[in-house]
C-alpha cells in the first residue's frame, strides 16, 4: 500500500512539476553561457500629460513602488518593478519593470509630466532565465510588487518542495528494487564523491 | 534477443534511476539554496548575510602583465588569493581595482600602481552564505556582456551545473515515456501533465502575446 502510494505520488507530482523542471534546467544553460546587452532598446516612446502621484520624489521603499505603480496604467506597462531611483538634481523618477518576455525602463520627468518608456523584448531563453531568477534575493522588501511574481513565487516554492519529495520517494522506490541496489549504490557513491569533491575544490 | 523497444524501455528506466542517484545531492543543494534565495526574510536566509571583514595593506612587486586581467592575476598570486576575478567596467587613473570571489570568501582589491601598495578588504562568508552562493556561482552574468569566467575551478563547477541541467532534462523526457507505457495511469497522468504545462505556460503569456 505504502509502496503503491509512494510510486503514484512520485509519478503524478513529477508529471505536474516536469514543465517547471524543464524551465529551470533549460534556463541554466542561458544563465551560464548566454549574453545580452541589457540597454539595447528596440523601441523608445514618450508619454505626455502624466498625472504624477504626490510625493513621488521623496517616497522610499514600498511607498515609492506604489507611486510607480500608479503611473503604470498611464504608460500601458505591467510587470515587476525592480527598484526606483530619484535624480534630485534633474527631478527625474526612474524605474525598471520586467516580466518574462519584456524588459522596460521608465524615466519620468516630474516637472514636465512626461515619461520616456524604453522597451526590449527578450528571447524565449532569456524569459526562462528571468523566471528562474524570480523572486530572488535582491530588494526583498519590495519584491513581489506584481501579482504574477507573487503567484510565480508560490509555484517556484512548490517545485522545490515537490522536487525534495520526488528525490526522497525516488530513493525509497530504488531501494525496494533489490536487483538495482548494487549498481544504484555505485552511482549514488560516485555522485556523493563528485559532489563533495567539487565543494572541497571550490572552497578549500 | 530483446527487441529495440524492449531494450530502450529497460535502459530508459535504468538511466532514470542512475541519473537520479548520481545527481541527488546536487538536486538537494540547488533546491535548498533556491528556497534560501527566494525567501530572504527567513531567519536562516538572513544568517546567510553574515560575514567577517578584515582589512590590510601591503607592498607588492609590479604588478606585471600586458593587460589589466594579467596584472590582476599577478596581484592575487602575490597575495595568495584564489577565486573568480570580478573586473569593474572602468578604472581610476593610476589604480587597479577589482574583486576576487568564491563561495567561501571575497576580496575587494585596490592597487596603487605608483606606490606599488595594495589595499585589501577581505570578507569571510558564514557557512550559510557559502552554501547559498553555490547556487549562483558561475563567474558570468548574462546581462553583463563583459563578465567572463577566469578561474578554472568555476568552469568545473559550471560544467557540473550544466550536467545536472542536462541530466534533469533527460530524466524528465524519459519519465514521459515511462508514464506513457503505464496504460492505467495514462488519463490521470495526462490531466496532471496538462495542468503543469498550463500553469507554467501562463507565465509566458507576454512572450506568446
Amino acid at each position: 500500500m505504502f509502496y503503491r502510494w509512494t510510486r503514484d505520488l512520485h509519478l503524478y507530482f513529477g508529471l505536474f512539476i516536469s514543465p517547471f523542471l524543464l524551465l529551470f534546467a533549460v534556463s541554466v544553460f542561458f544563465l551560464n553561457h548566454g549574453k545580452v546587452i541589457p540597454d539595447r532598446w528596440s523601441s523608445v516612446r514618450t508619454i505626455q500629460d502624466l498625472r504624477i502621484p504626490d510625493g513621488i520624489t521623496s517616497a522610499q521603499g514600498r511607498a515609492a513602488i506604489e507611486r510607480a505603480q500608479a503611473l503604470l496604467p498611464q504608460i500601458g506597462v505591467t510587470g515587476e518593478i525592480g527598484f526606483t531611483r530619484v535624480a534630485r538634481q534633474t527631478g527625474h523618477f526612474a524605474f525598471p519593470i520586467s516580466k518574462a518576455g519584456l524588459e522596460t525602463s521608465v524615466d519620468v520627468d516630474v516637472q514636465a509630466r512626461t515619461a520616456t518608456v524604453s522597451e526590449r523584448p527578450t528571447s524565449l531563453l532569456e524569459a526562462t532565465a528571468y523566471l528562474h531568477k524570480m523572486p530572488g534575493p535582491h530588494n526583498v522588501a519590495i519584491r513581489g510588487n506584481w501579482i504574477s511574481t507573487q503567484i510565480w513565487r508560490w509555484f517556484a516554492d512548490a517545485t522545490i518542495y515537490l522536487t525534495l519529495f520526488i528525490t526522497l520517494s525516488g530513493l525509497y522506490l530504488w531501494w525496494v528494487l533489490k536487483a538495482e541496489r548494487r549498481t544504484g549504490l555505485v552511482f549514488l557513491s560516485m555522485g556523493v564523491l563528485t559532489f563533495f569533491g567539487l565543494i572541497y575544490a571550490v572552497i578549500r | 534477443m530483446p527487441s529495440f523497444g524492449k531494450a530502450f524501455e529497460t535502459w530508459n528506466r535504468k538511466l532514470h534511476f542512475y541519473l537520479g542517484l548520481y545527481f541527488v545531492f546536487f538536486l538537494w543543494l540547488f533546491s535548498l539554496t533556491g528556497l534560501l534565495l527566494n525567501h530572504g526574510q527567513w531567519l536562516l536566509a538572513m544568517g546567510g548575510n553574515d560575514r567577517t571583514e578584515t582589512r590590510y595593506e601591503r607592498s607588492i612587486e609590479g604588478p606585471s602583465g600586458a593587460t589589466d586581467l594579467e596584472r590582476m592575476h599577478d596581484v592575487i598570486r602575490q597575495l595568495s588569493l584564489v577565486g573568480e576575478i570580478d573586473v569593474p567596467a572602468s578604472q581610476q587613473p593610476g589604480q587597479l581595482s577589482f574583486g576576487v570571489n568564491r563561495p567561501s570568501d571575497a576580496s575587494q582589491i585596490r592597487v596603487d600602481l605608483q606606490r606599488h601598495r595594495v589595499a585589501v578588504q577581505h570578507f569571510d562568508n558564514s557557512g550559510w552564505a557559502t552554501f547559498r552562493i553555490f547556487h549562483t556561482f558561475s563567474g558570468s552574468r548574462y546581462n553583463q556582456p563583459s563578465s567572463q569566467r577566469d578561474w578554472f575551478i568555476t568552469t568545473i563547477w559550471v560544467v557540473a551545473m550544466d550536467a545536472l541541467a542536462g541530466g534533469l532534462i533527460v530524466m524528465v523526457l524519459g519519465s514521459y515515456y515511462m508514464w506513457f507505457r503505464l496504460k492505467p495511469n495514462r488519463r490521470l497522468g495526462f490531466t496532471v501533465l496538462v495542468a503543469g504545462f498550463v500553469s507554467c505556460g501562463i507565465f509566458f503569456a507576454e512572450f506568446f502575446a
